[in-house]
């Protein structure tokens, strides 16, 4: 258990961080801390942490010298993009250790579901530290192919010759081997083989939590052999043919690599700027859009449609009179009012019925109400109208 | 006060940042009255002209760096990836005309892809075609034959001398590091 929290020792991973890559250029060239170096790279330094990088856990004593913790050494390695090489003998491992859990996962597939579910776990385990380790050598061989290309140290012909041929010999044709799709043994060809098991697995295995294992291992293979692909045409394209390139040597493509390995650090020439004089105030577009804002009506305006259609009516007063004539004595003014206005119009509406009253008071008639009676609903388009009973009769007196 | 002919234009083409090529007229007039700008650019506006054989343009510390860089990056890879492919990578600027189908499948499958996919303007075919035939374009750093096809004019040897200069600095002071490292 470190007593210090999280956060205190990656605080202090950021703060002395210059001293920590010192120690891991140490560890990387010599495998050890010695503790004079350790205490020359403090003073040099002017730091005095080492109770805490004790403390932290983030040096480990090796008798009287120092190491790096793993994880701290990987972190740094990653953040720093500065790999060491692997061995073809350390990547090769990973394909020993794939096959043989292949072999147990196909034997055991109807046995001990705990112990299938813990192989197909170790064996994706594997799968991505292979998939990890043949990147970082890639990513390192890369970089040692471009610093011979560039050739900054100035080596000779002879020289660099020797240098391309040891990485070949040793790293490069037997990473190829190690990917070669079309070499029998290599770990790519396995991977081949489990992604296939894996597929017919996670559709036709009994349980269902194991199908879901494989199904996840055949996406997790899916996506290695995208990697592998790409880190082998890099072989192909960029470290197989190292000597051929080596040949020739540009001071311009010796300038382009240092660009391109450091272009955020580096000033670019020089390219002028045009520059863009308005005849009018810099704000002109805030301001106007500010403006203009001032009026801006946020609430939604609802256009009612008036689906109304309006019948053109024009009261005939002549007709209707001498109709009304017509039917004297009428016991029911209103009713006769309506009736009319069924018989001859589409609908009876307020306008229609008080037109039509305006009969009453033509002189010819006498009109009485019926006290007695109730009153008469008349239903319009738009109301109901309650009106009383009213008798017509023609005027005694014309 | 007389002003050389197409004085107008000259001022606004090397304002906006363009080379003015060799083969143009206007470069003519540049070159038969050199003291005139030079004293003229530096008087009026604070930049230098820089005349070559092949080009006239206006240097100053107003410099658009991001855009510099971005071009820097184009051609460090271009050249790399000619150089990878066997070609004389100085030949095929001065002579060869291009086509964004090269440019693209050499930039697709090159080792230098993640630096390619995290730049904006380089990272795909479309920002590409846009940063070379406009961009570039409008600088008269390429000259547009087609849609699809371009030469380069000879602004490309700003960039080469730029590698050359960077990479003799690099070079210098590796050796610096080493008679230090034998003291």
């Amino acid at each position: 258990m470190i007593k210090a929290e999280p956060k205190t020792i990656l605080y202090f991973i950021w703060s002395y961080f210059d001293v920590l890559r010192e120690l891991f250029d140490t560890q990387s060239q010599e495998g050890i801390i010695r503790k004079e170096a350790l205490s020359l790279i403090l003073e040099r330094n002017k730091r005095d942490i080492k109770s805490q990088l004790i403390e932290y856990k983030i040096l480990r004593n090796i008798n009287d010298d120092f190491e790096l913790r793993d994880v701290y050494y990987k972190l740094i390695e990653f953040i720093l993009f500065e790999f060491r090489p692997l061995l073809p003998e350390e990547i090769e491992k990973f394909g020993t250790a794939i096959s043989e859990l292949f072999r147990h996962v196909k034997e055991g597939a109807n046995a001990d579901k705990a112990i299938l579910v813990d192989r197909l776990r170790a064996l994706s385990s594997q799968i991505k530290e292979f998939t990890d380790s043949v990147e970082k050598n890639s990513i390192r061989l890369l970089n040692e192919s471009r610093e011979l290309k560039s050739n900054v140290s100035r080596l000779d012909y002879r020289e660099k010759i020797q240098r391309a041929s040891f990485w070949i010999q040793y790293y490069i044709l037997p990473l190829n081997s190690i990917l070669d799709v079309n070499h029998s043994e290599s770990i790519t060809n396995k991977l081949l083989d489990v992604s296939e098991f894996a597929n017919q697995k996670r559709l036709t295995f009994t349980d269902e939590g194991i199908r879901q294992s494989f199904e996840k291992l055949y996406f997790q293979l899916i996506q290695a052999n995208d990697d592998l692909l790409k880190q082998s045409k890099l072989l192909t394209n960029e470290l197989l043919p190292l000597i051929e390139r080596i040949r020739t040597e540009s001071l311009i493509i010796t300038g382009w690599i240092e660009f391109l390995q450091s272009y955020n650090k580096i000033q670019p020439p020089r390219l002028l700027k045009p520059k863009k004089d308005n005849p009018y105030s810099k704000r002109v577009y805030v301001n106007t859009k500010e403006y203009f804002e001032q009026f801006k009506v946020d609430e939604d305006a609802i256009i009612v449609e008036d689906d109304q259609e309006y019948e053109t009516w024009v009261f005939n007063k002549s007709k209707y009179k001498r109709k009304l004539i017509d039917s004297l004595p009428i016991e029911n003014f209103f009713d006769w009012c309506s009736n009319q206005l069924k018989q001859d119009t589409n609908e009876v509406t307020n306008e229609k019925v008080f037109a039509l009253t305006g009969l009453l008071f033509e002189d010819d008639l006498e009109v009485k109400s019926n006290t007695e009676e109730k009153v008469l609903n008349i239903q319009t388009k738009t109301s109901k109208i309650s009106v009383p009973i009213l008798n017509v009769k023609k005027n005694g007196i014309s | 006060m007389e002003y050389p002919e197409m004085h107008k234009q000259i001022v606004e083409e090397l304002l906006d940042g363009k080379f003015i090529l060799s083969r143009e007229r206007q470069f003519e007039v540049i070159k038969e009255n050199e003291e005139f700008y030079t004293i003229f650019f530096s008087a009026s506006f604070n930049h230098e002209l820089e005349i070559t054989n092949e080009f006239a343009r206006l240097v100053s510390d107003e410099t658009d760096e991001n855009l510099s860089r971005d071009i820097s990056i184009f051609f460090a890879i271009l050249c790399y990836e000619l150089d990878r492919q066997g070609k004389n990578f100085l030949d095929a600027l001065q002579y060869s005309e291009f086509s964004m189908e090269e440019i693209n499948h050499s930039f697709d499958n090159s080792s230098w892809i993640d630096l390619i996919q995290s730049n904006k303007q380089l990272r795909d075919s479309d920002t590409r075609k846009r940063f070379i035939l406009s961009t570039m374009g409008k600088r008269n750093i390429v000259d547009k034959v087609t849609d699809e096809r371009f030469y380069f004019t000879s602004a490309y040897k700003v960039f080469i001398d730029y590698a050359k200069e960077l990479a003799q600095s690099s070079l210098n002071d590796k050796q610096n590091n080493q008679t230090n490292d034998g003291n």
